[in-house]
């Protein structure tokens, strides 16, 4: 072919990365609305018709509350068949596991939860306990640390003190298969 | 199959040696020879290359840390749904009607007849094992990309069952990769 291509613009949706037009099938069409008014009302001729006396009405009054919607939202993951996954609270778990009888490894789970690097935080494990801390690949695609022998009796505070923006209360233990807070 | 497709399952991503990149490039000119005058372009051969092996058996071709094509085992390339919208008429076209898009935008693979009935389409030479664009009724970006079952003489006759693999969609894993590194 002698011509060459040239690619096609394609108008996609800020709100749902899709194509503009495929918006009314996306996962929160309400969200698209106030863009698709603005930017492409060719593609929906009612929604301009009925809404646009009411929708600039709501872009006026709620400019500033929605972007801050938007980033909510994205946190919100969706689960295939339009179920909503709530969102995990946020947590850490602190799980012993024995080895040659005498010997464990302590895990702790969910740090990234907290906006935490883990390679940073096994690092600063590491170098308190004076043992080989490592990130490891958790079964459920978490990114767990693996801390070599039993620091669980002065784990939670190191934590707590280490990062500030971790409660105590969102520590747990797991001992004997049953979550047990930090606290107390 | 790109359902919950996220960066994290890439199990390795390697830049390719010169022939490996050479044949990709032929494959990928085979399949869409509208294409070829741009592949120089898009795969340009002084940008590295590199092949991304995710689960499945999926193979991602990566360019610049952009995912531009991708295929399953040893099958035939088929462009993302984001280099199909610029360069829509690489692939042949399957047109489904408006009630099938809810459905293949959450997956589903394309039954015989949503390709068959008033709203939908078909492209009459296409066989069966042939890499399509689902187009939908009355919008003009593609939705998903597939993969025919059987060909479309079959679809028409038969009119049962699943004509189309539901490849990538819209909003899918794939889709929401935008960028690997």
């Amino acid at each position: 072919m002698a011509v060459k291509l040239q690619p096609l613009e394609v108008l996609y949706c800020p709100v749902c990365s899709l194509p503009a037009e495929y918006c009314e099938f996306g996962p929160d069409f309400e969200k698209c609305k106030p863009w698709l008014i603005k930017n492409a009302p060719e593609l929906y001729p009612d929604l301009v018709k009925g809404e646009n006396k009411w929708s600039w009405m709501c872009i006026f009054l709620h400019s500033s509350g929605t972007t801050s919607d938007v980033k909510k939202d994205e946190e919100v993951k969706r689960l295939p068949g339009g179920k909503v996954k709530k969102k995990e609270k946020p947590e850490v778990i602190v799980e012993k596991i024995v080895r040659n009888k005498r010997k464990c490894v302590t895990i702790i789970k969910g740090l990234d939860m907290f906006g935490i690097k883990l390679s940073d935080a096994s690092k600063k494990l590491g170098k308190k306990f004076a043992s080989g801390a490592s990130v490891v690949k958790g079964p459920t695609e978490k990114d767990q640390i693996d801390v070599q022998g039993d620091i669980m009796y002065d784990l939670a505070e190191f934590i707590t003190e280490t990062w500030q923006n971790v409660p105590e209360s969102a520590i747990y233990f797991i001992e004997d298969g049953r979550k047990v807070p930090a606290m107390g | 199959m790109f359902k919950k497709f996220t960066p994290e399952e890439v199990t390795g991503q390697n830049q390719v040696k010169a022939s490996v990149q050479r044949k990709i490039r032929q494959s990928i000119a085979d399949e869409y020879p509208d294409l070829e005058p741009l592949l120089e372009d898009m795969l340009p051969k002084k940008a590295p290359l590199i092949v991304a092996k995710c689960q499945n058996h999926i193979n991602l071709v990566v360019v610049n840390n952009v995912p531009l094509f991708f295929n399953v085992r040893d099958g035939p390339y088929m462009p993302t749904l984001r280099l199909l919208h610029q360069y829509p008429g690489i692939m042949k076209m399957f047109r489904v009607d408006r009630g099938a898009i809810k459905f293949v935008l959450a997956g589903a693979n394309i039954m015989c007849p949503g390709l068959t009935s008033a709203g939908g389409a078909l492209d009459e030479e296409v066989s069966a094992d042939a890499p399509v664009a689902i187009m939908a009724e009355g919008k003009q970006h593609a939705l998903a990309i597939g993969y025919t079952k059987m060909s479309a003489q079959d679809i028409k006759s038969i009119n049962k069952g699943i004509g189309v693999d539901n490849m990538h969609y819209l909003n899918d894993g794939l889709w929401k990769t935008l960028h690997l590194d």
